[in-house]
Formats: structure tokens, sequence, C-alpha cells
């Protein structure tokens, strides 16, 4: 019966997660939008100091701009162009905002994607080794390790990745890596110290064979929800790494619209971030509810 | 099985790291040529053009009737063989090449170039290069009498028309490709937004060296955007690139203590920086300061109280020269040699600033109702020599008891406030001058232009010698004869150099990284400088391109 009342409830559970986000997203983008409507120098043009424009044409630009002068009336015009799927044109740029989104989104995509995965990788890796036996040395040097990398900036690893050649999902990974490590280490060992796992390593079963059906079993929500966060944490290094990097990707542009006052771009690149990073988040939450249910 | 999953890392580690590498220094073919845009270009139109990087885009795949050579500043012909200009100054007549065709096989005719002016003058367009044109209200009349002769004839006499034809690629009439069907040396073949622009050698191009063979020797230029220019004199040292078309004085010692044969410092370019005074009457500073920067006198003071040798030497490490008026010794025709040369002289400023009412008084300068002279001196953020430049006259200024206070702003922000809000006192800028003649600065003498820095927009010109200025540029803008023109400029630069609405200081060199393993390059004065001979340009037999090679 309550199973029955779940499942009724499920897709209006979904559409409500679902409405959350786009109002979320959509807050976020108007709220930076609004940032850099007061910012200084918004809705001025370099191109109004080259002495060859005409006094109609310089006219003409700022007319232009100030089409975006009301907030209240972009916000509206914005939605409604929204709604028919378009994103407008980008000031800087001069280019639909949807076409820029379309080339640079899979780059950034593909760079956190691969990022992510040598930081899970490496950090699984570099925790599950001496769950066991635990010795000091290993504890100190992988702690060391990670704490080492930790403490570099995202800027920092950009530009060490330019000078090795590295590419920007290199860097992203480097920069995720020490995140998940102590954290991944510290659920595994937490999960070896259960009763039954210790009662599986008496009964003298393989290490592999305990790790894989005793300990991955009740670390696996925890790191379902996990994958949530990196992949956030990734999102957020990839725009500074790229914009370091001069990488094709959503981070350049998301900089270089910044630095131009570019509204239209800057509401459509944190409304597409935004909604990237919480649906991340909640795809995993969910995962790992449906996870640790299905564990129970 | 854990140890096996490492090995398994660790082997693809060491599997995938040449593979990570090898996007960024994959081999390169000896026909191409690499080197950086330093933004993404925002228009493949020629006629569109208002930034730097479409310009180079434009410079390498646009056919001009006329091209001016960089090294020589004289007029070519390029698609015509020969123009003259009437009389009056308001038609021009050119006589086109014949046979030739544009890059996707269609034909070039005058149809063209009739097609290409009247896109250019389309008042709505709003294009820099059609507005450089625009010299009188009316219609701009095209005629075609046959298919290699065109008459175009503007409503008013255009000053140093020939010239501004430098700058108008044509465009096809009929081809579908549009603005993408070229008659340069190259065209665009592939743009991937945010990482290259790939141009390919045009087999249509109708130049051919001395030999007969033809021209471009290149196969292909490939353009990476790069903004990072500590990224990209790293590719150049590297060597995955060839050219750094501009670098500043800093990056250039370094490149020259480590690569000689690479650094190429031209001499001085038509670029400069300089200071104004805020003269704008509704600025909103204190009363008393408006009046000090209303004063010669005190402008003058504070000209003479600059120490430019310094600037350029510490500044530019030698890379540039002191600049005492609005056009460049490195533009030959223009520049009035017949200006004095004032000295750094503390002393006169004083003598200067006594004359018009201020006190030097134990160490501060104070003006005549006893107010201590102080302003604020803006600059754009993350410009080291603009930076350095404000700092050492900081340290000039303090000697003459004058206080300066050095605030950075973005470009942005920086812009707002000269254009929009005029909430500044002094402003410490550069102009990027890519024109020899001076008609293209007619918006920034006009004393009712927007770009009169230091009194934008006048109704009627505050003072004489502005008076005397706006005739002096209606007088040469109306005339056809160099002589009568030259005179006139003459005048106006003597009248800046009495009146120091800018305050000019130096005009930096035009210096640029070439890679030894390009054959051909003759860095000029005037941009682009390294690769304005781009269709002759070749590479070595050697493929690797390191700067050190």
């Amino acid at each position: 019966m309550i199973k029955d009342e779940k499942i009724t409830k499920l897709p209006w559970n979904a559409l409500r997660r679902l409405l959350f986000l786009l109002c979320l997203g959509i807050g976020g983008a108007f709220l930076s939008a609004t940032l850099v409507r007061f910012a200084p120098g918004y809705g001025v043009q370099e191109r109004e100091l080259d002495p060859r424009w005409s006094a109609q044409s310089i006219e003409a630009l700022r007319q232009k701009q100030m089409l975006q002068e009301g907030l209240a009336s972009y916000y509206m015009h914005y939605l409604s162009a929204l709604a028919h799927g378009d994103l407008g044109e980008s000031d800087s740029l001069k280019r639909p905002v949807r076409e820029l989104l379309r080339q640079r989104l899979p780059a950034t995509g593909k760079s956190v994607v691969r990022g992510l995965g040598i930081a899970w990788l490496a950090a699984a890796l570099l925790a599950s080794p001496g769950l066991a036996s635990r010795g000091w040395f290993y504890e100190a040097s992988s702690t060391a390790f990670s704490s080492l990398l930790l403490s570099l900036p995202s800027a920092v690893v950009a530009m060490l990745a330019v000078q090795l050649r590295a590419p920007v999902f290199f860097a992203i990974g480097v920069v995720v890596f020490p995140r998940l490590h102590r954290y991944i280490r510290s659920l595994l060992v937490r999960s070896y110290n259960q009763p039954h796992v210790l009662a599986a390593r008496a009964r003298g079963l393989r290490s592999g064979a305990i790790f894989c059906r005793h300990v991955l079993p009740i670390a696996a929500p925890p790191l379902l929800a996990l994958l949530g966060v990196s992949f956030t944490i990734a999102f957020g290094a990839a725009i500074p790494i790229e914009a370091l990097c001069d990488s094709p990707g959503l981070g350049q542009l998301a900089w270089q619209a910044a630095l131009n006052r570019d509204l239209p771009l800057i509401v459509n690149v944190t409304l597409i971030v935004s909604l990237v990073m919480f649906a991340a988040n909640s795809l995993a939450d969910l995962t790992s509810r449906a996870f640790a249910g299905s564990v129970q | 099985m854990i140890r096996r999953l490492c090995v398994a890392f660790v082997l693809t580690l060491v599997l995938c790291w040449p593979s990570f590498v090898s996007s960024e220094s994959a081999s390169q073919s000896g026909g191409e040529l690499h080197f950086c845009l330093h933004g993404e270009p925002k228009t493949f139109n020629p006629l569109l053009v208002e930034d730097g990087q479409s310009e180079i885009v434009r410079y390498l795949t646009g056919g001009v009737l006329i091209r001016l050579n960089r090294q020589t500043q004289a007029l070519e012909p390029a698609l015509a063989t020969s123009w003259k200009t009437t009389p009056d100054g308001r038609t021009i007549i050119f006589h086109l090449r014949t046979g030739l065709h544009f890059s996707d096989g269609t034909p070039f005719t005058s149809e063209d170039v009739a097609y290409t002016v009247k896109a250019l003058m389309d008042p709505q367009l709003h294009s820099p290069t059609g507005d450089s044109f625009r010299s009188g209200d009316g219609q701009v009349s095209v005629q075609t009498p046959s298919a290699d002769t065109i008459t175009v004839t503007f409503p008013a006499p255009v000053a140093g028309l020939e010239r501004l034809f430098d700058q108008v690629a044509i465009l096809s009439a009929h081809s579908p490709k549009k603005e993408m069907a070229v008659l340069g040396p190259f065209y665009v073949a592939d743009y991937s937004p945010g990482s290259h622009v790939l141009l390919r050698r045009n087999s249509n191009y109708w130049k051919k060296d001395k030999e007969g063979k033809p021209l471009p020797y290149l196969d292909s230029i490939r353009l990476d955007i790069q903004r990072n220019h500590d990224i990209e004199i790293l590719r150049f040292r590297r060597g995955e690139i060839h050219i750094i078309n501009s670098l500043d004085a800093d990056l250039f010692d370094r490149l020259q203590k480590e690569s000689p044969a690479a650094a190429h410092d031209a001499g001085p370019s038509l670029d400069s920086e300089f200071v104004w005074f805020n003269q704008v009457p509704t600025a909103a500073f204190p009363d008393y300061k408006k009046v000090w920067f209303r004063s010669t006198e005190f402008r003058k003071a504070i000209s003479l109280a600059i120490n430019r040798d310094d600037l350029a030497r510490i500044v530019y490490a030698g890379h540039a020269q002191p600049a005492y008026g609005p056009i460049s010794p490195a533009n030959r025709f223009w520049f009035n040699s017949a200006l004095p040369v004032p000295k750094y002289d503390s002393a006169a400023a004083l003598r200067l600033l006594a004359q018009a009412g201020f006190r030097f008084d134990g160490g501060i300068l104070r003006d005549s109702s006893g107010n201590h002279v102080e302003f604020t001196l803006i600059t754009s953020t993350g410009n080291k020599p603009r930076e350095q430049m404000v700092t050492m006259i900081q340290q000039d200024l303090s000697q003459i008891g004058i206080k300066v206070n050095m605030v950075t702003l973005d470009f942005p922000s920086l812009i707002e406030r000269i254009t929009r809000t005029f909430d500044y006192e002094a402003c410490l800028l550069g102009f990027t001058n890519t024109d020899l003649d001076p008609s293209s600065q007619m918006n920034v003498w006009l004393s009712s232009a927007e770009n009169h820095q230091w009194n934008p927009k006048q109704s009627q010109p505050a003072t004489p010698w502005e008076a005397e200025i706006d005739r002096l540029m209606q007088s040469q803008a109306s005339s056809t004869s160099d002589k009568k023109r030259k005179t006139d400029w003459d005048r106006v630069q003597q009248i800046v150099f009495e009146q120091q609405p800018f305050i000019y200081l130096i005009n930096r060199d035009a210096m640029s990284a070439i890679s030894p393993a390009v054959i051909g390059s003759a860095p000029s004065v005037l941009d682009p400088h390294a690769f304005w001979n781009a269709d002759v340009l070749r590479l070595g037999p050697d493929p690797s391109m390191g700067a050190q090679k």
C-alpha cells in the first residue's frame, strides 16, 4: 500500500524537483546578470574610442545597448524569448548565444568527465591499498600528497598544466583528486571496520572478495553522493582552468562574458552552469537514496 | 587485485601521456605558418570589421584595390592597375585587373567593386571602414562603364581617398559563398570558435613573384586563439608558433637575450601614450581644479616636469621614443619635424606655474587660493607599462610639489568614466594608430567630436585654439592637395604642442618576434608589423620551428 503511494507520487516529486531546479537556475542567472548590470563599465564598449566611427554610428551603438538598460524589461523579454528557445545574441561576440553554447559545452563536458575519471580512478586506487594493514608510512605519505595538491589553487594548477603541456582535463583531475581521496579513504576505512567485515576477514576470505562483497556495498551510497559533489567541484574548477589555459570551453566563454559585461551571455552561461550543477547533485542524491534503499 | 589495478592505472597514465601532450605539440608541416590571435574574430565580413582580430583575418584574406606598402609607406596597385582622383577630390576612377577570380572561382569584375562600395556606404551598416569615407551628406554614386573600369563619386571631397581603399576588401556580388569568397592570398578554410582559424592558400590569388611563380608561398596559416600573452611567448619559445606580431618591452628583452635572431625592433611605431586632464565643465570635481586643468601654463608645466627619456629608458627598456605631438616620427610624410624638442626641466615648469599664480612652498605646490595641487590619474589595470609610467610621473611631479594619486580601472570602467560619467581628473591612455593619414583622427580633434577626450561634444569650441583646430581640420578634409593638407596638419601639431591638451609621453617601438624558420620577413613599423608581406613569407627547410633554432 505504502509502495503504491510512493509510485503514484514519483512523477509529481520529479516534476517538483525539476521546477525547483529551473527556478534556482533562473534565479542564479538573474542574480549574476543583475551584478553585471550594475558593475561599473556596463554598456560601454572599447570600440567607442575608435576614431573612425562616425557620431551616428556611435549613437546607434549606444541605442542598441540602451535596449538592455531596464533590467525588469530585459528579464521579461529574456523569459519570453527563452520560452521560444531563443537565448539571444552575444553583445561582445556578435553570435547567437545558443550557437556559442552548443560549440563550447561539449568541450567543457568532455574535460570535466575525463578529469573526473582521472580523479576518481587515482583517488580510489590510492585510497584502497593497505586498508587491512594501514601502515603509518602509507597513511602519512598519501595524506601529505593529497594535502599538497589540496593547497594548490586552481589557477596554479592551470599554469602548471600549461608549462607541462598537460591537457585541461588533467588539470581538472588534479584539482578534484585530493578532495576525493581523503573522503574516499575515510569512508573505506570506516566500512572496513564493520563487524561483519571483521568476521569475513577472520573466516579467511580473500581481500578482493571482502572489498567487493562487503566493503563496497556499504560505501556505495555516500560514494554516489560524492560523485555529484565532485562533478560540481570539477565544473567549478573548469571555469578558471579553461580561462587560464585558453581552452575553447564554457569557462573561457564565461570569463570573456564577465570581462565584456556581456549580459545575454552571462545570463545563459550562468543558467547552464547552475542547471548542470543542480542536476548532477540531484541525480547523485536520488541514485544514492535508491541504492541505500536497495542495500537495506 | 588492488595491486593489479594500480599497475593498470600507472600503465594507462604512461600510455596516455603522449596523447595528452600531442594535442599541443602536433608536428607541423613546412608550409603552415602559426601565430596567435588575441581574441575571437567577431566577424569574417570585411565590411563590418571593427576589432583587431577580424582585421588580421581581413588583411590576410581580403583583396583590395590599392595596397599600402607597410615598408615604403607608398600606395601600390593591387586589384586596380591604376587609379585617378578628379581635381575636386570627390571622384575616383579605377582600372581593374582582368581575368581574376575569387577563391571559389567566381570571376572578378567592376560589378563586384560596385557591390562592395554600395554595401560599405549603406548608412545602416555602421561600419568604421565605411564611416572613414563619410565626408558629407548625400549618396555615393557608382558607375561601371566596363567590366574593368569603375567610377566612384562621393558627395563631398574625401581626404586621403586612395589610401582608404587599403581597408576595403572586395566582396563578390554573385558568389554563393558571399563574404567567404575572397581575392586575397588566403581564404578561411576552418574556424573553430575559441580555438583557431585556419587560412588556406588561395590558388586564384592574382599576385606572382619575380620569377612568375604564383603567390602565396605558404600552404596555410593557422591562427590560434590565445588571449594570454605569457602562454603565447611560452609557445613561441617551444617552437609551436612562428610569429608574435606585437611584443611588450620586457618580453622583447627576455626574448632578445635568449634568441637575438628572433627578436625584431622596427623602431618607433605610430602608437602613442599620453596624459590628458578632464576639462569637461560639468565634471564632478571642485571648480578650482577645473581652473588648473584649463590653464595652458599648468598643462605645459606638467609636460615639462615629466621626464620622458626616463619613461622610455626604464618603462620601455629603451624600446620607445619620447613623444611631443600627435603624429609619430614614424609617419614620415605627416610628422612636423620643425617642432622643437623640449627637455625635461622641472625648474622651467615651476617658473611657468609661478606665472599662472601657483606657489611652490615647502615642497608643496599651492594655487592662488592656497589649495594643495593634487590630482588623481586613472589608467587601465593590467597594463604594466602604463602603471609604471604613472608611478614615474608621480615621482617626477612630486619634485614640483604636486601629489598624484594613481587609480587603475578595468577597461570598460575606464571608458565609462572618460566617455559617459566624466568622473575622473586625469587619464593616461594610448592610441593605436593603424592609419598613416591623420584625417582618420578627425573624431579626436574636432571640438564637436565624441573622441575629443579632454572636453567632448562641444556645441561651440570652448577656446580660440580649439576653434582654429576645427577650421584647419575642415580645411584639410576638403582639400585634395597633399601639400595644403600637410601645411594644415603642421599647424595643428604646432597648436597641440603649444596648448598640450594631450600631453604626449612616448611612441613605443614596433617590436615583434619572428622565428628564424620564417623566410622573407621584413618587420615594419606599420601594422601588421611582422606579417604584412604574408604572401611572400616561406618556411625554411627545417620543419621544426623553434625560436632558438
